[in-house]
């Protein structure tokens, strides 16, 4: 339940509807657009980065939070581990997630033996957050060329051709691919696949399960996997270093048994890293709406193997993050409730965006108001604006709100807000890793037999990603890489070692760079803010 | 513990005070628990923090997720992160008509006598109704509710027969996807697709300068 001076600042803005309802909010030209980014989007600020010191990328601008973690040494003491490989795969997949499981599942069925490991239970990703949807151009109003127009546009024209081609092209393919699986999507009445449109999308091409699109895409993934021979599974092992052998091309992995506590190394004809994105670095100390396990694992393994990395100086910040109630703080709201209407609000009962533009836009926007004192205070020291959700239920219809969003419903009915009579405060949430690992189109880093697929990859979405994409992309390069890994498969991967980390840290050492941090995190710091 | 109010609850079988205001997540996190299996997503989606409890003065177990049940004076509440429960194999392209193999996947699903002891779901879904309606052969009813399903599992564990609904309803959910016709508008695409119809336009992309791309990425309309 609301406290009374934000039931206060609820009624303002309720005074507003009528009026808001009637004016109209134009999408801002590109000039206005370029300027209230450089002002207030987290990627603008220069304070928040620096250079990175060493690697592949030296020199290249990153945020505080990685340049630690890749800066750093690791908590491992390497005399003590055992390289003899405790598994001998084909293929070893780190990551438990839709594009982890998506490669495993193309390796084996051209005939790979795979191993998974996943740093919690399967599935439990960033995939099954996915709500809205995932692009694929079918619809007839459509074409591939403009969803690769509408990628490169958002990304500012950032992202790699070949790679974002391949996005768009693969994404037909990929859906029949799904549906061949027993994946369901909502159809419209002639059966076709119903589309929709979402913030920078100039066509209808998001294809969705209701409001749950990625947890039931990866519920019928888990399942599937689980009926493959050739799979193992390790759940709770987490990677902790990728071993290569003597000319430098990745041959497996260091895992962590999580239970017993222990490592063990694991041999394989190539790796796929599909670890995900770094939400749960806090970067700048925002919010995130990110699975615990997002600690940006996949950057540090690759980067200490010579991979080289593309645009990690570049995060999506969704707009639309619970800031009230706090134990919700950073759990994201889907950007289909703006799509059907709902306004941003600053405490004045003024829109202040058009909330059809891209996420960095509106994210940026929303910092303004807050920075600017328009926001909206919570007795625990946060701000935010008003995501005027009424408005909905006005414009859709009595309990429409319910029965298409009912898990976010029902998570604000439990702390009695009902988000149908009163509207929700938001803050962007960190979303989204832009960058990552450079990868080919077949989905493999500048590193021999070292694969990336998912948010761990860079290269594809630019600076700026649309809703919709990520979905896409892990299924794409999931299985592009899959199939690109098992042709590896009568490759001599040699003897495991740590040349690779050894070589490393003389390097750190000798430029002096000592940094406090242990790298990868695995796990993040739990700081219960309200003590 | 600062000037903060703090409440006394029974975590794990433990009496002990914690700040007001936690999820059951962040009380077991405030007091030393170094909890990894039951923790996943924090957003309510994975269902792997589910925790069973009891409220003050409260005469039945309850059920919920760790992430987002609020600690409360009184609450007795311990962490349910996993329940045993049979998944069937099944290789579902090899399969004809998979619905009519439901008896012999999950014949469990019989012996379902509507005790509803499985309408425990954090969800709110009608997990009785939904076995019930998949006993009767109304499929289409039985996969209406189950989108929002987060395979948490609950269910299976209140239930005296051994039945998984979670899983007899997603091989349901699959089933009933294989069943249906292909979509026209993925069929055209793809045609489009085996008919390399895009060549030209792709390699007039390939050849532009950066700014020609930028100006056409603006504006799309021709595309």
């Amino acid at each position: 339940m609301y406290p009374d001076d934000m039931l206060e600042s609820i009624e303002n803005i309720a005074a507003t509807r009528e009026t808001r309802k009637q004016a109209e909010m134009e999408m801002l030209p590109e000039e206005a657009k370029a300027k209230l980014l450089s002002r207030f989007h987290p990627d603008y600020k220069e304070s928040a980065f620096r250079n990175l010191r060493i690697g592949v990328n030296r020199g290249a601008r990153t945020t505080h939070e990685i340049a630690d973690l890749l800066e750093a040494f690791s908590d491992l003491d390497y005399s003590k581990i055992d390289l003899t490989p405790e598994y001998d795969t084909d293929l070893l997949v780190l990551g438990g997630g839709g594009a982890g499981v998506t490669a495993a599942l193309f390796a084996e069925s051209v005939g790979a033996r795979v191993l998974l490991a996943t740093k919690l239970r399967l599935g439990n990703s960033n995939t099954i957050m996915a709500l809205g949807g995932m692009q694929a151009s079918v619809d007839e109003h459509d074409s591939l060329l403009r969803h690769f127009c509408d990628t490169m546009a958002a990304g500012k024209q950032i992202g790699r051709r070949d790679l974002v081609k391949a996005l768009v092209e693969d994404g037909p393919r990929v859906v029949k691919w799904l549906l061949d699986t027993g994946v369901d999507f909502d159809r419209d009445e002639a059966g076709n696949l119903l589309t929709k449109k979402g913030g920078g999308i100039s066509a209808p091409r998001l294809i969705s399960i209701g409001d749950h699109t990625g947890l039931n895409i990866m519920k019928v993934l888990k399942d599937e996997i689980g009926k493959r021979d050739r799979i193992e599974i390790s759940e709770f092992t987490p990677a902790v270093e990728l071993t290569t052998n003597e000319s430098g091309e990745c041959n497996g992995a260091i895992l962590f048994d999580l239970g017993r506590k222990r490592h063990f190394a694991v041999r394989a004809r190539a790796v796929i890293l599909a670890t995900g994105g770094s939400g749960r670095l806090h970067m700048q100390g925002f919010p995130t709406s990110n699975n615990f396990g997002a600690t940006g694992d996949a950057i540090v393994l690759a980067y200490r193997a010579g991979a080289e990395l593309e645009g990690v100086d570049s995060f999506q910040y969704h707009p639309t993050g619970v800031m009230f109630p706090e134990h919700m703080l950073g759990v994201l709201v889907t950007e289909a409730i703006r799509s059907l209407g709902a306004h941003l609000v600053n405490a004045r009962g003024e829109r202040f965006v058009n909330e059809l533009e891209t996420r960095d836009v509106c994210a940026a926007a929303i910092i303004r108001e807050c920075e600017n004192g328009n926001g909206v205070s919570t007795r625990f020291g946060k701000t935010g604006v008003w995501l005027d959700t009424p408005l909905v239920e006005e414009i859709s219809g009595k309990g429409f709100l319910r029965n298409r969003f009912p898990s976010l419903y029902r998570q604000l009915m439990r702390v009695k807000i009902d988000i149908s009579r009163r509207p929700l405060l938001v803050f962007p949430t960190l979303h989204y890793q832009n960058g990552g690992i450079l990868i080919d189109e077949k989905g493999e880093t500048t590193v021999r037999n070292l694969f990336v697929a998912g948010e761990a990859a860079g290269g594809i979405h630019g600076r700026n990603r649309i809703m919709g994409n990520a979905l896409l992309d892990i299924f794409v390069f999931g299985r592009r890489s899959g199939l690109a890994a098992s042709t590896k498969m009568c490759n001599e991967p040699g003897n495991l070692t740590l040349n690779h980390v050894y070589s490393y840290y003389d390097k750190l050492k000798s430029l002096r760079i000592s940094s406090v941090a242990r790298s990868p995190t695995l796990f993040p710091e739990f700081i219960v803010n309200k003590l | 513990m600062n000037n903060s109010k703090t409440v006394t609850i029974e975590l794990e079988g433990r009496k002990i005070r914690v700040p007001e205001g936690l999820t059951v997540i962040e009380a077991l996190w405030d007091t030393g628990h170094d909890v990894k299996r039951g923790v996943g997503c924090l957003s309510g989606l994975c269902g792997a923090c589910t925790v069973a409890y009891l409220e003050k003065e409260g005469r039945k177990v309850k059920f919920g997720l760790g992430c987002h049940k609020v600690v409360e004076d009184g609450l007795n509440v311990i962490m349910l992160p996993y329940f045993p429960a049979r998944l069937a194999r099944y290789l579902l392209e090899s399969m004809e008509n998979p619905l009519m193999q439901l008896a012999e996947i999950y014949p469990e699903l019989y012996t379902c006598n509507d005790c509803k002891a499985c309408n425990i779901c954090p969800e709110w879904i009608n997990v009785a109704g939904v076995m019930k309606a998949a006993k009767d052969a109304d499929y289409e009813t039985a996969t209406g509710h189950i989108m929002d399903c987060i395979m948490c599992g609950l269910c299976a564990s209140r239930c005296p027969k051994g039945i998984a609904p979670q899983h007899v309803a997603l091989f349901i959910q699959r089933a009933l996807a294989k069943e249906r016709a292909f979509p026209p508008n993925l069929q055209k695409r793809l045609d489009q697709l085996g008919s390399h119809q895009f060549t030209a336009e792709w390699d007039s992309i390939a050849t532009m300068g950066d700014e020609e791309l930028e100006v056409k990425c603006r504006r799309p309309e021709g595309a």
